[in-house]
């Protein structure tokens, strides 16, 4: 779904941010992308939606040479890419429905597609009843549950998430991280760039973690640092909050089954409480892969 | 894909709304500075017709000798007659008509000096088709027989002339000063609104808008305000010919009176300046959004 060969990328003051990087990520795999900030994972997401060029290499998407891309076909690669960043960017002056419905009619859909498609996603956010304020009289779990059902409302086949919790507190991310679980288990490729330790190593998926823009290590069913190292620990005695349960009931509303078959209880899909964790950042770097 | 006009029509009436602080700014920036671009052009047009009502005005006259005869008057007539460049038909003034008008204009001084209506000159008036297309005329004509004298006001004409030509230019000049400023001011008021908007176009890209999508409502915005802005200064021409065109009516003669225009010349004004709003402010959105597309 994506690949990225010997791609590496230098802005213009000289920061190399990606240095030689090759990955791939195939279709409906969720991954984390994971390193500190000026890492390179920003650079990742917005060379994925061609805000931004390699200096070298190549990047396939959906089997697509983006790189060679003609200008006027970019929109049209975006409208299967769908985006969710930490500052949620909604449109302010549109209420929660019109800004879902937005990313419908800005690809064409005719009218009687945004009345059905958009309550449908609006129910799998947990907003349905929400669908008339404006962004500024919600939470902001609540706008970052916006910006997912704007990301997911034509069914992309990719989803991008730069920091998506970075902004919220931990049993609201723990929300929004479920919601991306439960669109990747629908077939969309999830790619998720975060700092959020605990819900990386909750999550259990694959993690790649980037240093100074090359990939130092790529895990599948990865942890945020690396298992074993004495900074990483997780222990019941640092629990978040005992409200950060883990309950896809309690977040989402039931009824809002994209397809049953996607249930969050399936094998593999985070339950229970999050882990707990202790201390300060782990320390970085010894694994590499 | 096409833009639906309603998506068009919907998110320019919102928009416009939204953000009417900046729709009025926009609008008065339009309405005064094409106001005063109107007004140049205006008087422009005023000066020209000034100049046109002048040129009719200019008469060379060909003074025959109060001893001519018919003959010699009537050669003069049919001569004068088939000139290309004088208006037709000439004039013929008799004895008393030119006494008559020498003591008008110079009172009782020609009585004094004892002239009699029969020494006065009998004169041909022609009207040249241009002014100084009456140094021609002079030259045709002087030494001819029966002929006293050939006179133009030449030196008024070449005075005249420039002045009115000055005059025209300064008017073009101001006009285009006026538009160029008004061009540049509408355009940053318009850049000024879309970069309250930048973050709104950085979504619309981000969720796959065209290029056109993000940039039809944008230039529908512009031609709105560009429409509202000119029918006001399409207005305030109007508001101007009608006192211009008052006070020429109160004061025949002077030049106010000269430069009186037609409606059809005030209406041609008024559609250039709608027409200059009209495309200063559509393609004025065009240009503003274009820096904010490249995303």
């Amino acid at each position: 779904m994506i690949r990225f060969k010997n791609v590496t990328k230098t802005y213009k003051n000289g920061t190399v941010a990606l240095r030689d990087v090759s990955i791939e990520i195939e279709k409906q795999e969720f991954v984390f992308l994971v390193g500190a900030s000026g890492s390179g994972k920003t650079t990742l997401i917005r060379l994925l939606l061609r805000e931004e060029l390699p200096d070298s290499g190549r990047i396939w998407e959906a089997g697509r040479d983006i790189v060679h891309l003609p200008k006027w076909r970019v929109p049209y690669l975006r409208r299967n890419i769908g985006c969710v960043f930490q500052d949620f960017r909604l449109l302010p002056n549109k209420t929660v429905f019109e800004n879902v419905a937005f990313a419908l009619e800005v690809i064409g859909r005719p009218k009687h597609v945004v009345a059905n498609q958009v309550p449908q996603v609006l129910e799998l956010v947990g907003l349905a009843k929400k669908r008339d304020n404006l962004p500024s009289e919600l939470s902001g779990g609540e706008q970052q549950r916006v910006a997912v059902a704007r990301a997911f409302v034509n069914r992309p086949l990719i989803l991008l998430a730069d920091e998506p919790t970075g902004n919220l507190d931990p049993s609201t991310s723990q929300g929004i991280m479920q919601l991306l679980d439960r669109i990747n288990r629908t077939g969309t490729t999830v790619v998720v760039a975060t700092h959020d330790e605990v819900l990386v190593n909750w999550m259990r998926r694959r993690v790649i973690e980037l240093d100074h823009g090359s990939v130092v290590r790529d895990q599948a069913r990865g942890v945020y640092g690396i298992e074993g190292a004495p900074a990483a620990t997780l222990g019941p005695a640092a629990a978040v909050s005992p409200a950060a349960t883990l309950n896809p009931a309690a977040t989402l509303n039931p009824a809002a089954t994209l397809n049953p078959a996607a249930a969050v209880t399936a094998a593999g899909a985070p339950s229970g409480r999050v882990p707990a964790v202790a201390g300060a950042r782990r320390a970085r770097g010894q694994e590499r892969g | 894909m096409p833009v639906s006009a309603e998506y068009v029509a919907r998110e320019t009436a919102s928009n416009l709304w939204r953000n009417r602080l900046m729709t009025i700014a926009a609008v008065l920036t339009v309405a005064v500075s094409l106001s005063l671009v109107g007004a140049a052009l205006l008087l422009k047009q005023g000066a020209t017709r000034a100049e046109a009502e002048w040129q009719r005005g200019t008469e060379v006259m060909v003074w025959m000798k109060p001893t001519a005869s018919t003959n010699e008057i009537g050669a003069v007539g049919k001569q004068l007659g088939a000139l290309p460049y004088v208006v037709h038909p000439c004039t013929f003034r008799n004895h008393m008509y030119d006494f008559f008008e020498a003591k008008r204009l110079v009172g009782s001084v020609w009585g004094e000096a004892g002239v009699t209506p029969k020494e006065t000159p009998t004169s041909w008036r022609c009207t040249p088709v241009h002014p100084q297309d009456a140094t021609a005329v002079i030259r045709e004509f002087g030494g001819q027989p029966g002929v006293l004298v050939v006179s133009a006001p030449l030196t008024q004409i070449r005075t005249e002339q420039h002045v009115i030509e000055i005059l025209q230019w300064v008017f073009l000049l101001v006009a285009l000063v006026l538009l160029v400023s008004a061009a540049v001011l509408i355009l940053n008021t318009i850049r000024m609104a879309i970069f309250a908007r930048r973050r709104e176009v950085s979504v619309m890209k981000l969720v796959g808008a065209t290029n056109w999508f993000i940039r039809l409502p944008f230039m529908s915005e512009g031609l709105v305000q560009g429409l509202l802005g000119s029918g006001v200064a399409a207005a305030v021409v109007y508001g101007l010919h009608v006192i211009l065109d008052r006070l020429g009516s109160s004061t025949s003669g002077s030049v106010l009176a000269q430069m009186r225009m037609t409606g059809w010349e005030v209406f041609v004004t008024d559609v250039i300046v709608v027409v200059i709003g009209v495309l200063i402010g559509t393609g004025g959105s065009a240009i503003a959004i274009s820096r904010f597309l490249d995303v």
